[in-house]
């Protein structure tokens, strides 16, 4: 118990004796990983936003004018017993001007000139949960396509594969500036843990000389990079919350964004732990690295 | 009698220059020896071998029957738990108290809380500290500071005590009151091994006297009483 007890006093010991270097390894260490926090929290953002429009997907089926209401309800009763399609929503060429004039007021007068509606009568397809993958959307727009009556089949497909190689590409830039910055943090705490290690010297000497083992020396050091690089990552998550709720500010000052509010999220509590652990093993790597370079791993 | 330390045709060289020159040795268990010599004469040298600090570049080294020069790496930290160390410059840590510092070896072990206690209290009694406990080492005299680091060396009780210049820090006075500790420590049954260059050390104590010059062992002078207290 004492020994345990001795090998975290010393870990503080060392932190204290070393304040300002302790002080800028923390903050470096916190920036680095905000960066990577950065990276993290817009792509489980995208993530979010890109499985809520898969979710949200409906797909426009218009119908050709001169389709007969047998036609029209003959289609109407395919779709609806198709095992892919989930609810069938149809919306009539009125119900359509009368939306367009709801929706768009400033330019509905754009129509008047037409003197017929040019609108055409459409049927709003919501897929079955279990085929809404972008594949099994394709394949059936492309069925329903070919059938009598069907005017054009249109989807916001193209969005969410926009959206899908956007998340590829910030997936990618993360894993990139994640490892450079994960490297820079291991560096930046290795370096503190040689300066403590340096101070400390004659008193490693001591140690060794009365038959301290290679681990009971090491231990400290092992602890301190720990402790720096939990507490560096706490600060970043810190960081990280005040950024986020000062954009989510942002947003709702914006009125054309503020639906987005809803839509974005911090990191849920699993994830901040999981955070603050990387952060824990990137400062224990550092250590471990630093240890190894100075020989004191092999004490 | 039982050999404590042995050295069997032991050379060492530092940049092609001998420090030791096929040294032949032992010490008996329980036996207080002197390894006096001038600066250079390869004293340090094999005291800091008998630790392994330092392997010699040919023969061998036995402590407690061990040969030293075959352990691992990772057996030397329990050969030093064996062999107390004190040292010229004292080595105690400045930020830590007396007791502390001489609790440092028993921490080292795993040793629980209780006898921690008892044991420091024991080797700070035995060297006449004990009240000093709670000060930091820089607080103390240079004899109590040197009764420190004989208490750290002896507090978990080693087989062997290596004082390396003891006494190369203190005047006259303080040396007798040294050697005296020694003596005690001695007569416990404690081996004890002193290297020194300083010759009233000789005339203060009345024990095997082995000699070096330039890495080279002299024939011993005669001394045959053991120090017996």
């Amino acid at each position: 118990m004492r020994r345990l007890f001795y090998l975290v006093r010393e870990a503080w010991a060392n932190m204290r004796t070393n304040r300002m270097t302790t002080i800028v390894a923390i903050l470096t260490t916190a920036f680095t990983l905000t960066c990577v926090g950065i990276f993290l929290l817009i792509y489980v953002n995208l993530q979010h936003a890109a499985g809520w429009l898969q979710e949200d997907v409906k797909i426009m089926v218009y119908l050709e004018d001169r389709l007969s209401r047998d036609g029209r309800l003959q289609l109407e009763l395919m779709l609806k017993s198709d095992r892919m399609v989930g609810s069938v929503l149809y919306i009539s060429k009125e119900q359509a001007l009368t939306e367009f004039r709801t929706q768009f007021p400033a330019d509905s007068h754009l129509l008047e000139g037409l003197g017929e509606n040019p609108l055409p009568a459409s049927f709003v397809v919501t897929l079955a949960q279990s085929f809404r993958s972008p594949e099994a959307i394709k394949e059936w727009v492309e069925q329903v396509q070919t059938m009598g009556g069907v005017a054009k089949v249109d989807y916001n497909q193209q969005w969410i594969s926009l959206l899908a190689e956007l998340i590829g590409y910030i997936e990618l830039a993360a894993l990139g500036v994640g490892i450079l910055l994960s490297a820079a943090a291991v560096t930046i705490i290795g370096n503190t843990i040689r300066l403590a290690l340096f101070a400390r010297r004659e008193e490693i000497e001591i140690l060794r000389s009365i038959g301290a083992t290679g681990t009971f020396i090491r231990v400290p050091y092992f602890l301190e990079g720990a402790a720096l690089g939990a507490c560096g990552s706490a600060l970043s998550l810190g960081i990280l919350k005040v950024g986020f709720e000062l954009f989510r500010q942002q947003v709702q000052f914006i009125s054309r964004f503020s639906e987005m509010e809803g839509l974005i999220s911090f990191f849920p509590l699993s994830a901040c732990l999981a955070l603050v652990l990387a952060g824990t093993a990137l400062g224990f790597t550092g250590s471990v690295v630093s240890l190894l370079r100075v020989g004191e791993g092999r004490v | 009698m039982d050999a404590m330390i042995q050295l069997i045709h032991v050379s060492k060289w530092y940049d092609r220059r001998p420090a030791l020159s096929d040294v032949m040795l032992e010490i008996e268990k329980g036996e207080f020896v002197l390894l006096m010599g001038p600066s250079g004469s390869g004293k340090s040298t094999i005291l800091r071998m008998l630790i392994g600090e330092e392997q010699p570049d040919e023969g061998q080294l036995f402590v407690q029957g061990k040969n030293v020069t075959k352990l691992k790496r990772s057996e030397i930290p329990y050969l030093r738990r064996k062999v107390g160390s004190v040292f010229q410059d004292f080595r105690l840590l400045p930020k830590k108290s007396v007791f502390d510092n001489v609790a440092l070896p028993l921490i080292v072990q795993g040793v629980s809380e209780k006898d921690i206690r008892r044991k420091v209290t024991e080797a700070l009694r035995a060297v006449g500290v004990e009240h000093k406990r709670d000060q930091s080492p820089s607080s103390l005299s240079t004899g109590e500071q040197q009764r420190a680091c004989i208490a750290r060396a002896i507090v978990n009780g080693p087989v062997v005590l290596l004082a390396d210049e003891p006494t190369g820090n203190l005047d006259p006075e303080l040396t007798g009151e040294i050697i005296e500790l020694f003596k005690l420590i001695n007569a416990r049954g404690t081996t004890v091994v002193v290297a020194t260059h300083n010759h009233h050390v000789m005339h203060q104590v009345n024990c095997r006297v082995i000699s070096l010059m330039q890495g080279v062992v002299l024939p011993e002078r005669a001394m045959p009483e053991r120090v017996g207290v």
